[in-house]
């Protein structure tokens, strides 16, 4: 028995894990180094058609209902909403149609109302829109933009489906609707 | 008698657990590597909204990130781009050829199925970003994702 263990002791064959090990720590640091944690973003998806010509309105006054670019043709089935901008691009006035919804920042209440008009308007089993295009002032800044998409983005249309249809045209600068 | 002394002095320590442990940690961070974070400019502060999502491709796998900074600049992989529209063009080109070898029913002029995912400054002006999202327009791309935070950082 004793012969035995000798035996098998002399036999032993022991790798060296030094190099291995030094090369997994150098993996590890390399891995460590470059970890950057993904941020928690989201994200409001938007189906973007082309905006349309809203000079249009202009070429045939009668069909749009006698306004100006804020009424679109009927046939368009989109909604205009129009943002007047502030110089440091904070929402100044936002007309709903033709009609001022309100002046002011874009806060919880004004949006309360905005999301509120749009309900009453974009459910009705009658509502023939389909999109909603905004008219943008140049000078807002994104964030504020967000918000009024993002009460657009949570109206439903009467077949059920969510909004998701919205164009952007660009308002010329200093433009009072 | 000598040999067998300096042989129980000699101290070899046993590496193997340390060795499973250092893979266990380099097989942890190789799994959670972001490849698509090389993509991001975290240098942007995004706006706050609550109700954005994390990102549903609904089944279009291709993305083509667009970050944009409160100048309006546009970053790819971390490189400002001069000449926007000719950038755009060669992506939507690429997204073109793929879209043709996917669906043989494709046709140039389509809108491409290929997501625009944009990650703007909050304090990006709407002029800017709008000839962003026009050239994309033009391009043949039509869905679009703003990128937003959840709820403010910090």
């Amino acid at each position: 028995m004793r012969r035995r263990r000798r035996k098998k002791s002399t036999n032993d064959v022991e790798l060296n894990l030094a190099a291995m090990l030094d090369m997994a720590f150098q993996l590890l640091t390399f891995f460590i180094l470059t970890f950057r944690p993904a941020p928690t973003e989201g994200q409001l998806l938007l189906h973007l058609p082309p905006a349309q010509p809203v000079t249009k309105v202009a070429a045939n006054p009668d069909r749009a209902g006698g306004g100006g670019p804020a009424n679109p043709p009927p046939e368009m089935n989109a909604l205009m909403l129009s943002v007047l901008t502030e110089p440091t691009g904070e929402v100044a006035t936002l007309k709903f149609g033709t009609s001022v919804l309100f002046h002011g920042p874009a806060n919880k209440n004004a949006l309360a109302r905005l999301d509120n008009r749009l309900k009453e308007t974009l459910a009705s089993p009658t509502s023939p829109f389909d999109q909603v295009t905004l008219q943008v002032g140049p000078k807002l800044r994104y964030a504020e933009l967000m918000k009024i998409v993002d009460v657009c983005l949570k109206q439903q249309l009467p077949d059920g489906k969510p909004l998701t249809k919205i164009s952007f045209v660009e308002l010329p600068s200093g433009v009072d609707l | 008698m000598s040999a067998s002394m300096s042989h129980e002095a000699s101290a070899e320590p046993n590496l193997t657990p340390m060795l499973d442990m250092v893979f266990q940690l380099v097989t942890f961070f190789m799994l959670v590597i972001n490849f698509k974070g090389a993509a991001m400019d975290l240098s942007l502060k995004l706006p706050v909204v609550g109700s954005a999502r994390p990102l549903d491709a609904k089944g279009k796998e291709e993305l083509l990130v667009l970050n944009i900074d409160h100048e309006g600049q546009l970053k790819v992989y971390g490189e400002p781009k001069a000449d926007v529209k000719g950038y755009i063009a060669e992506e939507a080109r690429s997204f073109v050829d793929s879209a043709k070898r996917k669906n043989s029913n494709f046709q140039t002029g389509d809108a491409l199925p290929t997501i625009v995912v944009i990650r703007a400054d909050q304090a990006t002006p709407f002029e800017l970003l709008n000839k962003i999202i026009k050239t994309c327009q033009d391009q043949g791309f039509r869905d679009f994702a703003l990128k937003a935070m959840n709820r403010a950082e910090g």
